[in-house]
């Protein structure tokens, strides 16, 4: 495709795009002026003429082109957005308050989850995969919101699609393969890792909530650890999640476009994605099994809402 | 040809320089530092993944034994594996850790840990190198966070030696942190016991009259499960106890699966005789409250094991003369090199 829907940006671009427009312009009036007066009278007029044409449909060329051709060498950033949100509500920790369709009021205090196995889809059906690439999204941490995938081949990619959690592979692997964000030392008192149970905590949200009933343990904070792969040497609950998005507005990767990918997470579903969950019945979940209903909910929770392709 | 000469020449010469290199000292055999013993199965350990060397192990041991890989610096891995009760928890039902908490479980020996596919009661740990997390954050055990462990250990002196000395720099990394506490674990080799010898014809491995007639009814009524050298098939399996911690749902609480409800890991009965007390939540004190049990105590229950369910009657039929044999035996597997090597103490 080499016609752009979107709106560009940047001086070059608008310049050529400008300069191609004015030789059009200019051409087709100087051909105009021939055509009509039939003035062949002049050889040195005739040469230009055809100086004139050879101007005009290379402008076009260039005018047509623009910068939308993709050149398979061409590399740049696809950037995914994680942006959290309560409903039509923006998320602030410890403050936002919601009700769910129970209508069970609630906060969160830590939202964390892990993205990986991210890969892009192009229009030909081609798949670009980012392997052995691990994030952790913490709300807590507005870094970590951004996720920036590098040398993504030029092209118009029209699906995202990433797991929530660590892939099985991984989470059975030596403990040298356990760096960054997989580190069990990394978390200190926001633990994402199940020791007794080896495997990562893929998706964590806690809270208040005035609905949990007087209890034993004198909580009134719902926690929310959702994990299990599926087990090494024994079967165990598969909590993995792949989330797969359409983008209507493809993400156009070009030497000067590095695309945004934004995306919405709307926690409101955590509670009623597929499954309605009930603050007050359920408010510590911390097994694979358990958690089997709100992975279920949170792997609807997600939307690709809009796609930026701004040019550098 | 010259060329072949000469490639031939400069290869020697790096062997050469890499040969003389190397401090005789510190030339160990590895079979030194951890031996499969002649009458056991093959590891399942990898190795290759954590080659062990003595200065690697001297880290680990050191670790095992400091108090800091906890919250307030009470608690070493030591605490609740001591050498003389073959790295277990002696005299406790449920093992104590910090803060004098109780935890829901009754400490397992730390012996033979190569040959183990899983780790704990519900085998909810696959890797070794991954188990040592699990007491240092278990707030009624160690209460600790590993990143502060390591930040711990990274401020003092005597371990950046250590880890230089192990790995060849100061770095104090998760990885070398827990595959040193591993090296240590794995060299906690037992296989000496006066039984160990008598299969492997040494000297010393003479069984009594009594021990032999006890060995014969252990293979015939207790090695379906405790089988082969380990003394464990290293399965789950509910073996009738009356449930005292509905919570406490063993295998169950790993695998989620309905029928591993109340199912725990067979254990080894290696220096079974010294490591009262007994089942996951150490609710017998003798080894003749664990056959009183196999005799009389053993409840129905759907995950009951199958092999304690002959035609209508639960449990195992012993008689107390059996019984007095089967304790005679049992009682060869305690192995004093393992309990009072010097190699494994500080």
């Amino acid at each position: 495709m080499l016609y752009s829907q979107t709106f560009s940006g940047g001086y070059l671009s608008i310049s050529i795009h400008f300069i191609s427009k004015q030789i059009i312009s200019v051409c087709w009036d100087m051909i105009a002026y021939i055509i009509k007066t039939r003035d062949y009278t002049f050889t040195l007029m005739k040469k230009f003429s055809y100086l004139l044409i050879a101007l005009f449909v290379s402008a076009i060329i260039v005018s047509c082109q623009k910068d939308d051709a993709i050149n398979p060498n061409d590399k740049n950033t696809v950037t995914l957005e994680f942006d959290n949100r309560v409903g039509d509500q923006k998320l602030v920790l410890g403050t936002t308050t919601a009700k769910n369709a129970l209508n069970e009021d609630f906060t969160v205090t830590r939202l964390n989850y892990f993205v990986s196995n991210i890969s892009l889809k192009n229009e030909n059906g081609e798949i670009v995969k980012f392997t052995d690439k691990y994030f952790l999204v913490k709300h807590s941490d507005p870094t970590s919101w951004l996720i920036k995938l590098d040398n993504v081949p030029a092209g118009n990619y029209n699906q995202v699609s990433y797991i929530i959690g660590v892939d099985s592979l991984k989470s059975v692997s030596d403990v040298s393969q356990r760096k960054g964000v997989l580190d069990p030392a990394s978390y200190g008192d926001d633990n994402m890792y199940w020791s007794w149970n080896s495997g990562y905590i893929f998706f964590k949200m806690e809270g208040k909530s005035t609905a949990i009933p007087p209890n034993m343990m004198n909580t009134t904070e719902y926690q929310y650890h959702v994990g299990g792969f599926g087990g090494m040497t024994g079967k165990t609950p598969n909590n993995l999640k792949t989330i797969t998005l359409p983008m209507t507005t493809t993400a156009q990767v070009r030497a000067n476009t590095a695309p945004q990918i934004h995306i919405i997470n709307d926690i409101q579903k955590v509670f009623s994605g597929v499954n309605q969950i009930s603050i007050a019945k359920t408010y510590m979940v911390h097994a694979a099994e358990a958690g089997i209903p709100i992975g279920q909910n949170y792997a609807k929770s997600f939307i690709v809402d809009h796609v930026h392709n701004e040019k550098d | 040809m010259k060329s072949k000469f000469l490639v031939l020449a400069i290869s020697s010469l790096i062997y050469l320089g890499v040969a003389c290199s190397k401090d005789n000292s510190q030339v160990i055999e590895p079979e030194e530092l951890f031996a499969v013993p002649a009458n056991f199965p093959k590891p399942v350990y990898d190795f290759s993944k954590n080659p062990l060397t003595k200065n690697g192990i001297e880290l680990g041991k050191t670790l095992f034994f400091d108090g800091n890989l906890s919250r307030d610096g009470t608690i070493s891995c030591a605490e609740c594996h001591s050498q003389p009760s073959a790295f277990t928890h002696h005299g406790h039902d449920l093992s104590h850790g910090i803060d004098n908490k109780i935890g829901i479980r009754n400490s397992m020996p730390i012996q033979n840990m190569a040959f183990q596919k899983e780790f704990f009661w519900d085998g909810g740990v696959f890797d070794l190198d991954l188990f040592s997390i699990a007491p240092i954050e278990n707030p009624v055990e160690m209460d600790e966070k590993l990143g502060n462990v390591l930040e711990k250990l990274r401020k003092q002196e005597k371990y950046t030696t250590l880890f230089q000395k192990a790995y060849g720099s100061k770095e104090i990394t998760t990885e070398r942190f827990l595959k040193a506490l591993s090296q240590f674990m794995l060299t906690l080799v037992s296989a000496n016991s006066r039984y160990d010898k008598y299969v492997r014809k040494e000297t010393g491995g003479t069984l009594t009259p009594d021990e032999l007639e006890g060995l014969a009814i252990f293979k015939q009524k207790c090695a379906s499960c405790h089988s082969g050298e380990l003394f464990t098939d290293l399965s789950y399996r509910n073996n009738g106890l009356p449930v005292y911690n509905k919570e406490d749902t063993g295998r169950q609480r790993i695998t989620a699966l309905e029928e591993d409800s109340y199912r725990f890991k067979v254990p080894s009965l290696r220096n079974v005789a010294i490591t009262a007390p007994y089942m996951h939540d150490g609710r017998f004190y003798s080894l003749d409250a664990v056959l009183n049990h196999y005799t009389d105590g053993v409840i129905e229950s759907k995950s009951l094991d199958s092999s304690l369910k002959n035609n209508q009657t639960l449990g195992i039929a012993l008689n107390k003369d059996e019984k007095a044999k089967l304790t005679a035996f049992l009682k060869t597997l305690t192995d004093e090199e393992f309990l009072k090597n010097k190699k494994f103490g500080i």
